[in-house]
């Protein structure tokens, strides 16, 4: 009886042993979070703000992980992306613009996001970002690094000057022309304005490119809005950035009025402004009674070869980097636009505005904000817009050839790629 | 040595390309296997990259070129900053070697010297001459006294890129003429000197007919690798092909329609072009010197 009592003792403790065993074994297997892949295009700052994000979601739960790999800048990541796609070694998921997601859907090598991120997954995202986040009515691209450009402006020149931030683009030609004889210069751009040709001709009430694309370069009211820029560079009131590529540094010698740049730039001219400068930055001008200014930037897709448990982890991390703590910390840290309406009023963010008045003016412009639309062969389109308004800064061609070529080039590209 | 006189035979044979088949492996891979498949790229028409769908083949791509505006910019711009800098190196440099050579003491410093543009990073290099070339803070518009705006005036920025890049491959031809000049059996200089001949005319007689060899050499390189221009242009204009496309060349336009535009087929039919332009300007190089027979350095003495 005895022997029987201790036989049956061990069989018990063996059973609890492999149970306990199998329990630990199963627990194993189901706790191996899912890894998806990130490739982006931050560096920097930016890169440890994101980081950091990416952290707090991979210690938020234990069933998901994201690894993120820098791929140096966008120029870089792009050609890594192509690469990657003719080598099916994609990622799970990167950054890239929305332009470039019909490219990719005739490629075949990206993927909707709308099975693993519900419409209402996305009702609080301001409709300009999700405007472009849809492509022949599926939506590719999750907005995520997204700035406006703005108009910089030096408070010393403007005091001195006795001038106002201009309201018009006509007050800042007047205020070009007033300061010339001082030796100053009312308006630096970058190296090619074509995102404020972009803005004029948005504000004439058509696009350069229609939804419809529809090309309007050559319009009247789209060469009467180029002239506007090119007049003042003509009369050397405004100047191109050239070979330093932003318009920043003129702006930085401290005898230029404005600088109509992006608002992902204000903490690197934070960083490296002259001590003594003292600036602040508005809402771009108005033209013709209308606001508009064009939303830059960055989104994020998700790519084909991505297993489905893998796309519903890009998807929960999308709505984690949506969520109102992430989404303040991102535009706080980065300069990057809040995407959310929630954001925007939370009052974390709102004391943040008011320390940082030099934030506002890119917030102010998002009633206004607008993005070109994403068609196949914007790419090419790009390069001929930006060729076009390099011909009329350092060739002084006149708006009615440059735009003259830009609409037949565009329209060629159109009909190419149909 | 009994093998290299040794017959050769089937397995002497396998054996050898067995001792090859490493770097053939590496060429086929990595040089031949793409050229194939960039002249095959040149006649795809409605290719879909990504997924190898191709329409069809044909001359669509090279008919493209054949209309671009941008294209004859760049085979232009191309053809023009070759004759710009090849000769004008070939001349300083071997100018320079000649010089070293007379100050054996300060030869190895100036060597040195010369030698660092060709060992140092392009970028960085570019980045450099970003500066002096400045309009407002630039040393060169200073020692001049000038107010040229040397990189966003499309009139002087392929002079500018002309510039840069002679002064970037001085210091390679240099080493190469150097060789050459060390190499050069001094009896021919001491005849010469016997018969009263001047310097120049030692010069324009002796050294430089014997040099032949070495300059077609230092010409065909030149030729090559200055056909081949886009990463000064990519780091001196700020990433782009300069002011109004001044500075387009037919590897930057390659680039451009490569990874910015997506238009692939058109990237690999610039290729093909590019590729025969090279072979054939390398080509009529070497036969122009072997015509004028000025090999008398060596084998036909």
């Amino acid at each position: 009886m005895k022997r029987l009592r201790q036989f049956l003792l061990l069989g018990l403790g063996l059973l609890t042993v492999s149970t306990l065993t199998a329990c630990a074994q199963s627990h194993a297997t189901t706790t191996k979070p899912v890894t998806i892949t990130f490739w982006h295009g931050m560096t920097d700052q930016h890169q440890v703000t994101l980081n950091h994000l990416i952290s707090q979601f991979n210690h938020s739960q234990t069933r998901y992980k994201v690894v993120a790999s820098g791929q140096g800048n966008f120029a870089n990541l792009q050609q890594k992306i192509t690469a990657a796609a003719k080598s099916q070694t994609l990622p799970t998921i990167a950054q890239t613009a929305y332009t470039n997601v019909p490219t990719y859907v005739q490629g075949g090598f990206v993927t909707p996001l709308t099975p693993y991120l519900k419409t209402s997954d996305l009702k609080d995202v301001y409709p300009v970002f999700l405007d472009s986040a849809s492509y022949r009515g599926k939506t590719y691209a999750f907005p995520f690094s997204k700035s406006a450009r703005v108009l910089f402006y030096n408070r010393k020149l403007l005091a001195q000057t006795g001038l106002r931030i201009p309201k018009t683009w006509s007050e800042l030609a007047q205020d070009g022309e007033k300061v010339q004889v001082q030796g100053l210069t009312g308006v630096a751009f970058d190296q090619s304005f074509m995102s404020e040709l972009d803005d004029l001709i948005q504000q004439t009430g058509t696009p350069l490119v229609s939804d419809k694309l529809k090309v309007n370069a050559n319009s009247q009211s789209a060469l009467r809005a180029t002239h506007v820029i090119t007049d003042m560079l003509n009369a050397k009131t405004a100047t191109t950035a050239g070979t330093d590529g932003y318009g920043s540094t003129q702006f930085f010698a401290g005898k230029t009025l404005f600088y109509c740049g992006s608002s992902a730039a204000i903490p690197i001219v934070q960083a490296s402004a002259p001590k003594g400068l003292k600036w602040g930055t508005a809402p771009l001008p108005s033209y013709r009674g209308r606001h508009a200014t064009s939303i830059a930037g960055n989104d994020l897709v998700l790519f084909k070869s991505a297993s489905t448990a893998q796309r519903k982890v890009a998807a929960a991390f999308m709505k984690f980097m949506l969520a109102k703590p992430q989404t303040t910390y991102w535009a706080q840290k980065t300069g990057y636009l809040p995407l959310t309406k929630a954001a925007q009023k939370d009052a974390n963010y709102q004391h943040y505005l008011a320390q940082h008045p030099t934030a506002k003016a890119a917030n102010q412009s998002l009633p206004f904000g607008f993005q070109d639309v994403a068609f196949l062969g914007y790419p090419q389109y790009l390069v001929a817009l930006s060729q076009a308004t390099d011909k009329m800064a350092s060739q002084h061609q006149s708006p009615k050839k440059a735009m003259g070529t830009l609409q037949t080039q565009t329209e060629k590209i159109i009909q190419q790629n149909r | 040595m009994p093998m290299l006189n040794a017959k050769p035979t089937l397995k002497s044979t396998l054996i050898a390309l067995l001792y090859l088949a490493p770097l053939l492996l590496i060429v086929g891979v990595f040089t031949l296997w793409p050229l194939i498949t960039t002249f095959l790229m040149s006649g795809y028409t409605h290719y879909n990259y990504f997924t190898n769908h191709v329409g069809g083949l044909g001359m669509v791509n090279f008919q493209f070129l054949w209309h671009d505006p941008d294209f004859h910019l760049a085979l232009r711009n191309t053809l023009f900053f070759v004759i710009g800098v090849v000769p004008a190196t070939v001349f300083l440099a071997l100018g320079a070697a000649l010089l070293l050579n007379r100050l054996p003491q300060l030869a190895t410093f100036f060597r040195t010297v010369y030698f660092l543009p060709f060992v140092t990073s392009t970028v960085a290099i570019s980045l450099v001459w970003n500066w002096l070339f400045h309009r407002d803070n630039g040393l060169l518009n200073a020692l001049l006294r000038t107010h040229v705006d040397w990189l966003n005036d499309p009139h002087y920025a392929l002079g500018a890129l002309i510039i840069v890049c002679i002064w970037q491959n001085l210091g390679f031809n240099i080493i190469l003429f150097l060789a050459g000049l060390n190499h050069l059996d001094p009896r021919y200089q001491a005849a010469a000197n016997l018969d009263g001949a001047s310097t120049w005319q030692r010069l324009t007689n002796v050294t430089w007919p014997l040099l032949t060899p070495m300059t077609v050499l230092i010409t065909v390189n030149a030729i090559i690798t200055n056909f081949k221009v886009f990463n000064q242009i990519y780091a001196l204009f700020h990433g782009t092909a300069g002011p109004a496309n001044a500075d387009i060349t037919l590897m930057y336009y390659l680039y451009q329609k490569f990874y910015v535009e997506n238009q692939y087929p058109v990237a690999a039919a610039c290729g093909v072009v590019l590729f025969g332009l090279i072979l054939l300007i390398t080509g009529l190089a070497a036969l122009y010197f072997h015509r004028h027979a000025w090999w008398r350095g060596g084998q036909r003495g």
